[in-house]
């Protein structure tokens, strides 16, 4: 341990931390100062940008004593800071003047969406203000090319720093460019503010790492080495007599259905038993401990003995009678649908058209990028917490897309009615249809149910890549007949999408890809056929537009 | 398992090196961190006892002119390189390649003396200091006294990732001659847009014109990554030097020399060799012009 003096938003503190700890960890977890952002944990994102001395830094990887006697600046004192510098900045009666220009701004152009980059790029874009006071786009470029947002498309920020600049040159705060309207009435027409954007640039905004409940334990999983393995023995006693060490979980340790699953219930809570490893990210223990880092450390010491299988890859090979089969209870082998389209006479198309183009395509598997890793935090039935009072149910705090589907697998695996279930949807840093699965929910729920005490489960970058659903790859042969007038005469077409381990919204997806493979034109046949396939790859699902971009690169 | 047990934030270069010394291969040096803290967490570098902290020597943070040279202290960071007036006056090179080194965030935490002492052969910053002839000053502890000693730049790298500095040793600053009458430098690179934090290939020359401007009296070029250390394209200072007139049929034969000299590699993540190939001829012609240019000024 070491002592730590430093300054924060103009309030002294003095406090003993491990030498490791990161400025990140010591702002957000020690001193409850929520507002900093951890994205990516490696200096790429910028959401946890703060200022040190008047420099920005990524505190992620800043080690903590680096900012021993230094004077730092987060999201949460921007405000008072500016108040402070300009003390007739609240008086105009004005809503938002008690904010600093730069989150007036935010507010006023649309420039916080999802929210939880917006700290590190007012803490940033302050950096450049500082300097000067008419910023070009070139410039406001420059000083934000690593501080990531995946909403905004970045024109509305980059409008804000500026608007933000021009209100501290001339105290009047410019207003988005809109459309014209040709009556706009009381809401239409208007440019609102969000509900929450005044929350998310002052740092307000909870999301669910930010929940620091009294006495929260930590769970950290262990996954599987292998894409496709039976688990013979899990060996957890080294793990369990490790210092802080409260439970390790597995299988058997579920007391409701192993299995949950948006469409079919065909995913385990943890890998074991009954159910092989069917891709790396299967989960196969859950440790949970007084720390993040007791719980990760103790990964290492439980023991699994492995029956490597054979596994496929490979969407085409996966429908070969040779391939190893991933769900063995389920009739259609691995082939999760075939989905059909079949319109007029297909061979009356093609003899009809004057040129016949074939071609083969292949789509790569599309990681989502939500700046926000998975994070659940379990709160058991009983528990009164000092800061979030009372809790009659088994509550989970998490950034969900679904939070009833959520309920509803939850209670499922722990063998509750659904309403003995609450699930708390936090806000939540992007989902992008990447935060539509059970990620930590379940894991949680179990937690803190044998242990009594609420538990957290945050992934890091590496390990949410790792584990969570994808855009499907695909591979796509698409013939196209077409008179030499231009009008289509027929399209055949045969998709195989790769559907991963699991079957999530898969299938639906394919329905999306199979039913617009034909584009929004009109002809006279079509034949499509689509073979949405299980593999012992990462199960794949929705990204945002529902998967239409891959048949339509096709077109 | 901790990354590291002790964080040791000494105030003078004895301080460091003596706790250096004292922990032998269980210490590293760190400065900014924002490559070595990385390395460790992704398990590219075991975890180790101790990190000593060099950036909170205050003798290691200044930038000066000093008996004809411009002297920066191995802590000084990307980003006060990239604003400062003297170095731009007399390394323009340098302020143009530590100006591209990550984001601004991590420039303004990463060193010159990290970038250097981290001997990787695409580093920016090291591609600068190269093409501007500098030398390091590294720094021994022989138990009682440091003893501080100017070396050519080259000397300090033992391969990628490898400096052959031992454990009672550091890097304390970096110098380079001032500018002199139809000198100048320039630096650029060609980078992947975003998440890889090496660029596919980096160049930066060195001229200075005589004959007002019409040949080159004297040519320092580097070119990263063109080996397992820092690369100088001798072979092409020696056409440039050598030539009686600068035209563009010398500066072509100078990038063919060059081409030939590099020893370019396939990396999985940036660029063939092929590609590599073909750029060291972009670049190089990029930055000679742009240093030409900038010489013919003084005429």
């Amino acid at each position: 341990m070491a002592a730590l003096t430093l300054t924060v938003n103009g309030v002294s503190h003095t406090l003993e931390i491990p030498a490791n700890r990161f400025l990140a960890e010591v702002l957000r977890y020690d001193l409850g100062l929520t507002g900093t952002k951890l994205g990516c944990n490696e200096a790429e994102c910028g959401a946890c940008t703060v200022i040190v001395n008047g420099r920005s830094i990524d505190s992620c990887i800043f080690p903590a004593l680096k900012a021993q006697g230094a004077d730092v600046l987060t999201i949460e004192g921007v405000a008072q800071q500016w108040v402070q510098e300009h003390p007739a900045a609240g008086t105009n009666g004005d809503e938002l003047a008690h904010l600093h220009p730069l989150q007036q701004a935010f507010v006023c152009h649309g420039a916080t969406q999802c929210g939880y980059c917006t700290p590190g790029f007012i803490m940033q874009s302050k950096t450049l203000l500082d300097r000067t006071l008419e910023p070009t786009d070139d410039e406001i470029k420059h000083c934000l090319k690593d501080t990531y947002c995946r909403c905004t498309g970045y024109t509305a920020i980059v409008s804000s720093v500026k608007a933000a600049a021009e209100k501290m040159r001339t105290g009047v705060l410019p207003l988005p460019d809109l459309p014209d309207a040709i009556a706009p009435l009381e809401q239409i027409g208007q440019a609102l503010p969000r509900p929450d954007a005044v929350d998310k640039v002052t740092g307000h905004a909870r999301y669910a790492d930010d929940y620091l409940f009294q006495d929260m334990l930590h769970g950290a999983t262990l996954r599987s080495a292998h894409p496709h393995a039976r688990i013979l023995k899990i060996d957890a006693s080294a793990a369990l007599a490790l210092p802080g060490v409260h439970a390790v979980l597995t299988y058997a340790d579920v007391p409701g259905e192993l299995r949950h699953g948006l469409v079919e219930y065909d995913w385990p809570a943890f890998a074991g038993g009954a159910y092989p490893a069917r891709y790396v990210g299967d989960p196969i223990a859950l440790v949970v401990a007084d720390t993040p880092e007791q719980a990760h450390d103790a990964l290492a010491h439980i023991q699994v003995a492995y029956e490597v299988l054979p596994a496929v890859t490979d969407p085409v090979a996966a429908r070969s009678p040779e391939a190893p089969v991933l769900h063995p209870d389920r009739p259609t082998g691995n082939l999760l649908k075939h989905i059909k389209v079949r319109h007029g006479d297909i061979d009356k198309g093609f003899a009809d058209a004057d040129v016949i183009i074939e071609r083969t395509y292949r789509t790569p598997r599309t990681e989502h990028a939500f700046l926000e890793p998975e994070c659940s935090v379990a709160v058991p039935a009983g528990w009164d917490d000092p800061q979030y009072g009372q809790h009659d149910k088994l509550t989970i705090y998490v950034g969900s897309q679904i939070p009833y589907a959520d309920r509803h697998q939850v209670a499922r695996c722990l063998g509750l009615p659904e309403d003995a279930v609450r699930i708390k949807g936090t806000v939540m840093g992007g989902g992008f249809g990447g935060k539509e699965d059970i990620a930590g929910q379940v894991h949680a729920a179990l937690a803190a149910t044998v242990t009594g005490r609420p538990v957290k489960i945050l992934y890091d970058r590496a390990e949410s890549l790792r584990f969570h659903p994808k855009r499907h790859a695909t591979l796509i042969r698409i013939k196209t007949g077409a008179k030499r007038d231009g009008r289509l005469t027929a399209v055949q077409a045969e998709l195989y999408g790769d559907s991963g381990a699991y079957a999530s919204l898969g299938e639906k997806v394919m329905t999306r890809a199979t039913t617009h493979a034909t584009g929004p034109y009109v002809m006279d046949s079509a034949q499509i056929d689509c073979y949405a396939m299980y593999t012992n790859n990462a199960p794949l699902r929705r990204v945002s537009r529902f998967w239409r971009h891959a048949v339509g690169v096709c077109r | 398992m901790p990354l590291w047990k002790e964080y040791f934030t000494p105030t003078t270069v004895a301080e460091a090196l003596a706790i250096r010394s004292r922990y032998g291969h269980d210490a590293l040096f760190v400065a900014g961190g924002t490559d070595l803290v990385l390395d460790m967490q992704h398990g590219n570098h075991a975890p180790v006892m101790a990190l000593v902290d060099v950036t909170t020597i205050g003798a290691l943070h200044q930038i000066v002119e000093a008996e004809d040279h411009v002297v920066i202290g191995a802590a000084v960071t990307h980003a006060e390189i990239e604003s400062n007036p003297l170095v731009r006056e007399h390394g323009t090179a340098l302020t143009e390649s530590c100006g591209v080194v990550g984001g601004p965030q991590v420039r303004n935490v990463g060193t010159i003396g990290g970038n250097v002492a981290h001997a990787l052969p695409a580093a920016d910053g090291t591609i600068g200091l190269l093409a501007l002839n500098a030398e390091v000053q590294v720094s021994t502890f022989d138990g009682n006294l440091v003893n501080a000693v100017w070396q050519p730049l080259l000397s300090i790298f033992a391969g990628p990732g490898k400096n052959n500095l031992g454990d009672n040793q550091m890097v304390t600053a970096f110098r380079f001659h001032t500018r002199h009458l139809g000198q100048a430098s320039a630096f650029d690179r060609i980078m992947r847009p975003q998440g890889v934090a090496l660029p596919i290939l980096g160049a930066a020359a060195n001229l200075t014109l005589g004959d007002g401007g019409l040949r080159v009296a004297a040519a320092t070029l580097a070119i990263g990554p063109a080996g397992p250390i820092p690369f100088r394209a001798t072979a092409a200072e020696q056409i440039l030097q050598d030539a009686v007139a600068l035209d563009d049929a010398l500066i072509e034969r100078a990038v063919l020399a060059a081409q030939e000299q590099a020893e370019l590699r396939t990396s999985k993540h940036r660029a063939s060799k092929e590609y590599r190939h073909e750029m060291v001829a972009v670049l190089l012609q990029r930055v000679l012009s742009r240093s030409i240019e900038r010489a013919r000024r003084d005429f």
